[in-house]
């Protein structure tokens, strides 16, 4: 029987561990041609809101939507509406505003209003949410949507002409404004529903400017669709009266104020208010 | 003698499982990576993207920072990096043109106090 070279063994284990010092130290795999998927989060945050940029800009859903694929993003559209809140809460409406289109768009809405021709009418949006003084508007969770069975691979070569962005419609109507008294919904919640009168479908993407005496906040419809894609709601402090209106014109709703109720056992507590505004 | 030739060939043999592992089996993971090592296509789409939403917003300074991604060269220079690639990833000529308006713009632009890179 030969005798086993036990001398080998070390030699095997030096070799093993210069081979690996080699191919991950000294020359590991080089990354070049990276997908957007490989991306750190804050550069794919920007892509996701050139993506919408894009979009706002052309309207072309597909092709937003094989860009949006590229990211990796399990749930995109979960991933375009928690960038856009961070986004509002940061004070970049234009951006909110863009995301939350597409991400509105994404549930199988088209645009409900073209995107601002100019970055400075954001901007007084953005000024003048920042010296707001009442709660925002809520985070929202939303439904999940997997857009990776849609679009599971980049094809960058659909070049389609591209889709206009339709005009905005008449001006806001208001159709029905009730208080009501229920004890599960958050006392002084003002909910608004924005939709078309002819056949009652929702309008994400609608900005809505409620006031009151030293204060303003506005805010937009589609980042609750499990809700409903046109609906937005804030919080009302009690006794104070306030005023909606959509920015684009229309109805003013005056001296909005929580209704006082009742609950069974004689307990008063603030209830909300549900608006339901209109356009042709 | 035969001895130092199994402890060569087990030297060699080491290496060489180690590359394999290493270069193959388990290669070093890149994640969190900047977009300067985004493929030609995905960069030059990403410049398109960006001359998509100018042609609507009219704002340079916004435009210059979404180039900046792209490291310290000029805006003008990042942009038109994607105009020899447009014909051959398919961009149609109003998309060419839109690349070129971007970059005609972003040659005259100045940056302004405290918005662009």
């Amino acid at each position: 029987m030969n005798k086993f070279p036990w001398a080998a063994i070390p030699a095997l284990i030096l070799g093993l561990a210069l081979g690996l010092g080699y191919a991950w130290v000294l020359a590991p795999v080089e990354i070049v041609d990276s997908s957007p998927a490989s991306l750190r989060a804050d550069f794919k945050d920007g892509y996701r809101a050139v993506i919408a940029a894009s979009y706002a800009a052309n309207g072309d859903l597909p092709r937003a939507q094989s860009r949006l694929a590229l990211l990796g993003d399990a749930d995109a559209y979960q991933a375009l509406s928690g960038q856009a809140q961070r986004a509002l809460a940061s004070g970049d409406a234009l951006q909110s505003f863009q995301l939350a289109q597409l991400a509105s768009a994404l549930q199988g809405l088209a645009p409900a209003a073209p995107a601002p021709t100019s970055t400075e009418a954001m901007a007084q949006v953005a000024t003048s949410t920042a010296e707001t003084s009442v709660p925002p508007i809520l985070p929202n969770t939303s439904t999940p949507f997997d857009t990776s069975a849609l679009f599971p691979v980049y094809t960058p070569t659909p070049r389609p002409t591209r889709t206009p962005i339709p005009p905005p419609g008449a001006p806001f109507k208001l159709a029905t404004q009730e208080p009501i008294c229920d004890e599960n919904l958050p006392e002084g919640l003002l909910q608004v529903f924005a939709m078309l009168t002819n056949n009652r479908r929702q309008i994400p993407g609608v900005e809505l400017i409620l006031s009151w005496a030293g204060g303003e906040e506005r805010f937009f419809t589609g980042f609750k669709p499990e809700i409903g894609n046109g609906y937005a709601d804030a919080i009302l402090a009690p006794n104070t009266l306030y005023n909606l209106r959509a920015a684009d014109g229309g109805a003013t709703l005056s001296d909005l104020t929580p209704p006082a109720c009742q609950r069974a056992n004689g307990e008063s507590f603030w209830g909300s208010i549900k608006v339901i505004l209109q356009r042709d | 003698m035969k001895k130092w030739l199994w402890v060569l060939l087990a030297f060699a043999a080491g290496i060489g499982l180690g590359l394999l592992y290493g270069w193959v089996i388990s290669p070093v993971e890149f994640v969190d990576l900047s977009p300067e090592t985004l493929r030609a296509d995905f960069r030059a789409d990403y410049i398109l993207m960006v001359a998509e939403a100018y042609e609507t917003e009219h704002d340079l300074d916004l435009a210059a920072r979404r180039l900046a991604i792209f490291g310290s060269a000029s805006p003008a220079d990042i942009a038109s990096s994607a105009l020899p690639f447009g014909p051959s990833a398919g961009f149609t000529p109003s998309e060419l043109a839109l690349l070129d308006a971007l970059v005609q713009d972003l040659r005259g632009w100045q940056p302004s106090s405290g918005g662009a890179p």
